[in-house]
């Protein structure tokens, strides 16, 4: 293969796996927090379709990031309510808010069907974006620098600062984190606030990163995979990293095995098509396989909390 | 002042009925308001959704071919819900019924009989439980979670079903449309009702219902399920295997959603198409939770969901309402359902807690 040839792959895999990325490390702080938002797809899909249509109408696809951030954000609100303040079921609701977002970003899709969109330009000048060897490094949109400075923010949040260490014991044991004074539901509704943000960024990710106009149902089941992501990464956000740009290698692999050729060229598309979500089930079972005892899983995962007055 | 939640001794029965009332009447009431808000003609929405399918008798016969599905596949799904099982991937067994169904149909292209159509009908099973048995497998087998398995498998599905349709199922005569070639007489469910749309599957959803129904409340298999479900540790020592539990709950739910694929496919579609996936697999858990995991509950709460999908296209046509907007009253009433379990569970207080009233209940507490 020749470099040219590995850098195309390269840029791609990172574009298709930035989504997932930013999702996932969204999803990780909410369940380290102890709380299960299976919504992440339902959130990915409002902040794509308010991130579409804030970037359509401005022209700005920074607005579009932030009117994604903020739509995925509110649509966690409705869980984090139903799920901290009235305690529903956590499986359930997180079904709901999937349903909900595929109604949402259909209505308010409908009318930007086909319509075109101006994609984010590198914030790197021309001589490195569009150099051939550099940019590798350079040649990306400025969502991808942020998801990778994410997943050092999060783990240095999560690892090395007391804001961290309170929400990792609020997920791992509710109760005496309440005993000792920490609001649980509180820092529960921040990190759902937070999840859901991410979530609806990873959502804008699609028409701003990806493929620049508007498809029902873009994100095609990717929020599911990133859920399954962080079980895989064992909740550790540099191991999300490397699930990510794997994932977002088989996600591609279409390209570079017809470009190779052989008998890459007479598998049918949908086989290739369906990988990523073969792939994720193996990797499920691998890593079930791998983790006998601890998951590295919160505690708490799931268990509403009530406190007693 | 502020909200306190209170535990109940035991769920309260009043409540686990009336929440999915107040749940659907909310939906009217609130939906109408902010569809009104965001300049559509909201309540005209809610009139046309709710009641025009309802009050309209031509409109029934409708009702009955979209609820059929959905009974189908939420009284499968309720099984697993009970037990604590959560498949959400039914949409992906109901493809596989409906591809099952239409692989017989070309095997038996030149045949004719009355024994052709039982037999896809347990094609259509086998194949819906063909493709649970993976998630089942590796839920029991390697502790895999099958939320995530089930669902990934419904995209790996409509791959499936693509791939045939457009490849080595597509009919010859079909000028390069994806579809396959039109059911036989021998091949098509018959009409129940002369002069309506009605067809054999109707009375088989009613019937499934009832049969599970009578296993839930009255078998020691769902008295099983129930305890799994409820008290996985209880029911380890009174000898209930948890892993027989999924492994059944799981194939009941597939087998049913593959049924009502293949009743689909022989039925309103009359030939496999891309088109095929129509979603009752997703809406069929809102009927599930909506008919409170019960199979008469889904019964009235599968006609419910029917009565919003017909009324959304009566809406489309009659005050040009979006579609799409029927998904997000749909959803609304699961939100408003699961916001009013906390009532089933829960007495809400409001006040604080020194007020005068809760003194009691503090005491005990």
């Amino acid at each position: 293969m020749s470099v040219d040839l590995v850098i195309a792959i390269v840029i791609t895999l990172i574009g298709a796996s930035t989504p997932i990325l930013i999702a996932a490390l969204g999803e990780l702080v909410v369940e380290k927090s102890g709380v299960l938002n299976l919504g992440v797809e339902g959130m990915m899909l409002c902040g794509a379709v308010v991130g579409f249509a804030a970037a359509y109408t401005t022209g700005n696809p920074w607005l579009g990031v932030g009117a994604g951030a903020l739509a995925g954000m509110l649509a966690s609100m409705i869980f984090a309510f139903l799920t901290l303040t009235l305690s529903s079921n956590q499986v359930a609701t997180g079904l709901a808010l999937t349903i909900f977002g595929a109604g949402f970003s259909a209505l308010f899709g409908q009318p930007y069907t086909g319509k075109p969109l101006e994609l984010f330009r590198s914030v790197f000048p021309p001589d490195l974006s569009m150099h051939p060897i550099l940019k590798v490094i350079f040649g990306y949109s400025p969502l991808v620098y942020f998801s990778l400075i994410m997943v050092v923010a999060v783990w240095f949040f999560l690892q090395r600062t007391r804001a961290g260490l309170i929400l990792r014991a609020v997920g791992e044991s509710d109760i005496s984190a309440h005993s000792i004074g920490y609001p649980v539901i509180g820092v529960r509704y921040m990190a759902v606030a937070f999840g859901g943000a991410m979530a609806g960024i990873a959502g804008a990710c699609f028409p701003l990163l990806l493929t620049p106009q508007w498809v029902e149902r873009l994100t095609s089941g990717r929020g599911w995979i990133a859920l399954a992501l962080v079980v895989f990464a064992a909740w550790k956000p540099g191991r999300l990293l490397i699930g990510a740009y794997l994932f977002g290698l088989i996600a591609t692999m279409e390209l570079y095995a017809k470009a190779a050729g052989g008998v890459f060229r007479v598998l049918p598309s949908e086989l290739w098509a369906s990988l990523p979500y073969l792939a994720t089930i193996v990797v499920l079972v691998l890593f079930s396989l791998r983790a006998r005892g601890s998951t590295g899983a919160p505690a708490c995962l799931g268990k509403p909390f009530v406190p007693a007055n | 002042m502020r909200l306190r939640l209170e535990k109940r001794p035991s769920p309260s029965q009043f409540m686990l009925f009336a929440t999915p009332l107040m749940a659907v009447a909310l939906t009217m009431v609130i939906g109408g308001f902010v569809f009104t808000l965001i300049g559509f003609d909201g309540f005209g929405a809610v009139r046309e959704i709710f009641f025009t399918p309802l009050m309209n008798p031509l409109k029934w016969q409708d009702l009955a071919v979209k609820a059929t599905p959905l009974v189908i596949i939420a009284v499968g799904l309720s099984i697993g819900y009970r037990a604590n099982v959560w498949n959400i991937g039914a949409e992906g067994q109901y493809v596989l019924g409906g591809l099952s169904a239409t692989g017989i149909v070309l095997l038996t292209q030149d045949m004719s009989g009355p024994w052709i159509l039982p037999l896809m009908a347990v094609a259509g099973i086998a194949g819906g439980m063909a493709w649970v048995a993976v998630p089942a497998w590796l839920r029991t087998r390697y502790k895999v979670n099958e939320i995530l398995t089930t669902l990934m498998l419904t995209y790996v599905s409509v791959n499936l079903l693509n791939y045939l349709v457009f490849g080595p199922w597509k009919s010859p005569r079909a000028f390069g449309q994806p579809q396959t070639i039109a059911f036989s007489a021998d091949q098509s469910l018959p009409y129940i009702i002369p002069g309506t749309i009605v067809q054999l599957g109707a009375p088989i959803a009613v019937i499934i219902a009832l049969v599970a129904w009578f296993v839930m409340s009255r078998s020691l298999f769902g008295y099983q399920v129930r305890t799994v479900g409820a008290a996985p540790y209880a029911a380890r020592h009174g000898g209930f295997s948890a892993n027989q539990t999924i492994w059944v709950s799981l194939l009941v739910g597939g087998g049913l959603a593959g049924l009502a694929g293949m009743l689909e496919a022989a039925g309103p579609f009359g030939r496999m198409v891309p088109q095929f996936p129509t979603g009752y697999g997703f809406t069929a858990i809102i009927v599930a939770f909506l008919g409170r995991l019960n199979p008469i509950g889904i019964l009235i709460a599968g006609i419910v969901l029917a009565i919003t999908f017909v009324g959304g296209e009566v809406a489309q046509t009659t005050i040009a309402f979006p579609y799409p907007a029927v998904g997000i009253f749909q959803s609304m009433m699961l939100f408003f359902l699961l916001a009013g379990d906390v009532l089933v569970r829960y007495r809400v207080r409001i006040g604080n807690r020194a007020s005068a009233g809760d003194s009691t209940s503090e005491a005990s507490a």
